[in-house]
């Protein structure tokens, strides 16, 4: 029906923009990792060719991610916030994602409206909002201080881990819950009924049929928040701003932003993608699957 | 058999306590804890925005403080920091509308063609092409950011970072949001009206223009809405290839902000990109609401997932 | 027989204003093949869930066994379903689907295993035990929903629509495996369908439903034969509907019908009955005779239509009255003389032509509701 030319033909210029403006971009930072030092200006100077590769700033940067180096404990710490921030949005999350997939009822439309709303505040906008009210004239403190919880309340904005983590789960968290809702929302109601038939308390029938069934969806939508928080800088910042509370994203922002070692940097952001490939790599299965069922 | 179930289930007469304990227990009812969890995550979630919104009308200086209602103080009643007064503030709403316009116009067309051709050209480079898709829509941004940031820096000296490197970059990263959508369409409406077009006699480009594209319309007017909201609201990558404060962006501005002791103009400013980002979406569900009328229930989800799901 | 009766008093299901289930009177003693049948939407389902606790009557009693359910959720009823799209656990293998009732009631391990070998062994699976449903045909899953809810010997077994998904041949199958089967556990089934075929084959008794209410309560052979109401003449298939006016009884008991300008007798049905009404007859008990026979109960007409369904013939043939009829002739292998245009007369025969109630579809069925049955 269609000329056999027409199709690539449609698809070239998308894909030559992602070539010119993903692929080469990222082989950029590959060239800056491994390449040399300009000794007077002590500016990069790109390697393009793997033959010309300078393996110096790379070896140094993944020594630092040894116990005791340089980023050892930056590698931690960004660790630790991500894996509690992940829980919390897990005990959060998972019981709104399935309340309103299962029994929300009439109001389920209008509940789905509203968890889909943070979608489109922007991500500064909420976080403005979190550091409004968390500022030591902010409602927060005015509230504890007037309740007598706490007469003297913490400085939340400066150095607290707490706010960071804080932070991170009140901005993603919306990003966890959507996509849990989904996969929820596939579970073919039937076999909870199936559960209870066969003897399943309203709580066995969730631990194990609901639980089981939706093991996919809740690890989809940890990677899917996962990847941006290992990338995070903004929210540190904005929230805490202290090196207390810094994490990788905040070291590469540093080394391009603060200091002129661009080199270090890019064999960084090359180091967190190498880490995060397992999780992008899952996500990606994840996506395409997900195209190929709606293909069929 | 038949003894046997009589002796393995005794059947007990319910006491008015197990009904009453049936009855709290409310076995067909909605558990009362979940209830609470939503509705004050739902609180937690939305009332912060619309605390930071109040705070734009705020009538005095302070974002913590409430003064006294102004409706248009902060956002050009002020002569001196209103974000309409304020050049810095007005440079950067126009720096934001000016990306996310240009974003999607160039973003949509060049989505849909790759879209389309995605999803229909079978050859040796059509996997590896549809695999190179996925990859900006699971990058950390700051992956992006850096390697946009150094690319234009080292290779691509002929872009100075600004105006037109930040298009560029939020083109890369919206053409995959524009794909998902279209490509979910695509599938929706199948092949069999451009079958039957072709049945009738018109031309691969008359099928094209007056059967597909009239189709995919929904699709297309919803991604121009999703791009716009998606560029206005991002900040990762506009700050990566800023050329400084002439091309800073209403997030970024939030962000310098933030840590200083921020006007309720800030919070007018954000607020002002809310107002855009939800007129945009409504625009854009109501277009496709309109657009869809008449087609069976249903078709129209993967604007939701689109807009929320997976993404 | 003793367990496994089930008692339906008043049941009434509302959602909103509209009534699913309108007022259901049924009694099931323990043991029997019980069909709900009905189109989509006449409230079968609806009671079937009911009766599983899926959905809480908005008012009327469920008892099992004399005890009253109604307020039981559904995982302490001892009442187990087959469900329609059978609603096997996907991430479980066969074995941890049918041992999932059993393990929820914390049986032992060696108790499970032999009990889902039983289980397995009486729906033919044995040796399937770690496939998982993804990989089994429609009609093995169809067994292992059957093996996981009888694995729990409950007393009642609620089957919805079980072979709905299933091709023709396979249902034919497994239709008569079904009966086998309950015969074989001893346990009352309850089964929902919208087939009246698959009714007449199973059950022992059918209960006829049409929009919440139960239209006639009674055996196969009872319901297709004497079909107390208009609507569930109907339902079961062809069977000549014809308006006619009812003059009540004469010296023999037998109805004195009046179709169009010729008087008929009605064995069937209530033969005391007059006025409007309607009188039917099964199409394979219309004989056809060549025209100008004469006697009782004989009208003329013409064949219009001759369709060839290879064991049988079925005639259209236009009553002089105006109405259509259908004929049904088994194909015996000798020629069948009416043809397509050939004048007839068709012969109704006392005997088969029966009056019926016209309860306005809608009405509550006053007959064939036998509460005090068995």
């Amino acid at each position: 029906m269609y000329p056999k030319w027409l199709w690539p033909v449609f698809a070239l210029p998308g894909v030559f923009w992602l070539i010119l403006l993903f692929l080469v971009p990222f082989y950029a930072v590959i060239g800056v990792a491994f390449g040399g030092v300009d000794p007077v200006f002590q500016t990069p100077v790109p390697a393009w060719n793997p033959l010309e590769w300078d393996f110096t700033s790379m070896s140094e940067t993944l020594a630092g991610f040894l116990p005791g180096g340089e980023y050892w404990s930056i590698f931690l710490r960004t660790t630790e916030y991500v894996a509690i921030a992940l829980t919390i949005c897990l005990l959060v999350g998972y019981p709104v994602a399935y309340y309103v997939s299962r029994h929300a009822g009439k109001s389920k439309s209008i509940l789905l409206a509203l968890l889909v709303l943070p979608f489109w505040v922007s991500y500064l906008m909420r976080m403005l909002a979190w550091v409004n009210l968390f500022s030591p004239t902010g409602f927060v403190n005015e509230f504890l201080i007037w309740t007598h919880i706490a007469p003297h309340p913490p400085d939340w904005l400066n150095g607290n881990p707490v706010s960071v983590i804080l932070g991170l789960v009140y901005g993603y968290i919306p990003y966890f819950i959507m996509p849990l809702l989904a996969a929820l929302d596939r579970i073919d109601k039937s076999l909870l009924e199936a559960a209870r038939d066969l003897g399943a308390s309203p709580s066995e029938a969730f631990f194990h049929v609901t639980l089981p069934l939706s093991k996919t969806g809740v690890l989809g939508a940890s990677v899917i928040i996962a990847l941006p928080m290992f990338g995070d800088y903004y929210t540190p910042n904005i929230v805490s701003g202290s090196p207390q509370t810094s994490m990788i994203g905040n070291q590469i922002d540093i080394f391009f932003h603060g200091g002129p070692q661009p080199s270090v940097g890019a064999a960084l952001t090359l180091v967190l993608s190498l880490f995060l490939a397992v999780l992008m790599a899952y996500y990606m299965i994840t996506i395409s699957r997900a195209q190929r069922e709606a293909q069929a | 058999m038949t003894e046997a179930v009589v002796r393995s289930r005794p059947v007990t007469v319910r006491s008015p306590l197990r009904r009453f304990l049936d009855w709290a227990r409310n076995p067909w009812g909605r558990p009362r804890f979940l209830v609470l969890v939503t509705w004050l995550y739902v609180f937690v979630s939305i009332v912060p925005v619309l605390v930071a919104i109040q705070f734009s009308f705020n009538a005095g200086r302070s974002v913590t403080a409430w003064q006294g209602f102004s409706l248009t103080r902060w956002y050009w009643g002020d002569p001196v920091n209103s974000v309409w007064h304020d050049p810095t503030l007005q440079s950067t709403l126009f720096q934001s509308l000016k990306l996310a316009g240009l974003d999607m116009l160039i973003a949509t067309p060049l989505g849909v063609m790759l879209a389309i051709g995605l999803a229909r050209w079978r050859g040796p480079a059509s996997g590896p092409s549809n695999f190179l898709m996925l990859f900006p829509l699971v990058t950390p941004e700051i992956v992006s950011g850096v390697a946009l940031y150094l690319v234009i820096l080292y290779l691509f000296t002929f872009i100075e970072p600004g105006t037109i490197a930040q298009v560029l970059g939020h083109v890369t990263f919206s053409l995959s949001y524009v794909v998902v959508i279209v490509r979910g369409r695509l599938f929706s409406i199948g092949r069999q009206y451009e079958e039957a077009a072709a049945d009738l006699g018109a031309t691969p480009w008359e099928t094209l223009r007056l059967v597909l594209l009239p189709l995919l319309m929904p699709a297309i007017f919803s991604s121009l809405m999703i791009v716009f909201a998606i560029s206005i609201d991002d900040f990762v990558i506009s700050q990566w290839l800023s050329c400084g404060a002439g091309c800073d962006t209403i997030p970024i501005r939030i962000y310098g902000a933030t840590r200083a002791a921020p006007l309720p103009s800030v919070n007018a400013l954000a607020a002002l990109m809310v107002y855009f980002t939800l007129a945009a979406l409504g625009l854009a569900y109501l277009l496709f609401r309109f657009m869809t009328r008449g087609e069976r229930p249903g078709q129209g989800g993967h604007m939701v997932h689109g807009m929320g799901g997976g993404l | 027989m003793s367990g496994g009766e089930v008692e339906l008093i008043n049941l009434v299901k509302a959602f909103g204003i509209a009534r699913a289930v309108d007022g259901i009177n049924l009694h099931i003693p323990g043991g029997e093949f019980f069909s709900l049948l009905g189109s989509s939407g006449c409230g079968k389902t609806t009671t079937l869930r009911m009766i599983a606790g899926f959905e809480q009557p908005t008012s009327g009693q469920i008892l099992l066994d004399g005890v009253d359910m109604t307020g039981t959720p559904p995982h302490k009823r001892h009442v187990n379903t087959v469900f329609q799209s059978y609603a096997l656990f996907p991430h479980l293998n066969v074995h941890d689907n049918v041992a999932f009732g059993l393990r929820r009631a914390k049986v032992g391990d060696a108790e499970v295993r032999r009990r889902v070998g039983e289980a397995l062994e009486l729906v033919q699976l044995t040796g399937f035990e770690t496939r998982k449903p993804a990989q089994m045909s429609g009609g093995q899953q169809q067994r292992v929903a059957l093996a996981r809810a009888l694995v729990l010997k409950p007393s009642v077994l609620l089957l919805d629509e079980p072979l709905g998904a299933l091709d023709a041949k396979l249902r034919k199958a497994l239709q008569i495996e079904l009966k086998q089967l309950q015969q074989q556990v001893g346990i009352t089934f309850i089964y929902v369908t919208h087939d009246q075929e698959e009714a007449l084959t199973m059950s022992d008794r059918i209960a006829v439903m049409s929009r919440g209410r139960v239209e006639q309560v009674a055996a196969p052979e009872e319901i297709y034969e004497a079909p107390a109401t208009v609507f569930v003449a109907d339902f079961l298939g062809v069977s000549n509907l014809m308006m006619a006016v009812a003059e009540g009884a004469d010296s023999a008991g037998r109805c004195r019908v009046r179709l169009g300008e010729f008087e008929l007798r009605a064995g069937r049905g209530d033969q005391s009955m007059s006025g409007n009404t309607k009188i039917t007859i099964r199409p394979e008990r219309v004989r056809l005779e060549s025209h100008g026979s004469s006697g009782e109960n004989r009208v003329p007409g013409m064949v219009e239509r001759w369709v060839y369904l290879g064991n049988a013939v079925q005639l259209i043939v236009r009553l002089a009255t105006g109405e259509k009829i259908q004929v049904l002739m088994q194909n015996t292998g000798d020629d069948i003389p009416f043809t397509q245009g050939t004048p007839v007369h068709a012969h109704l025969p006392a005997e088969a032509l029966r009056v019926l109630v016209d309860s306005g579809v809608s009405a509550p069925a006053a007959k064939g509701l036998d509460l005090a049955a068995s």
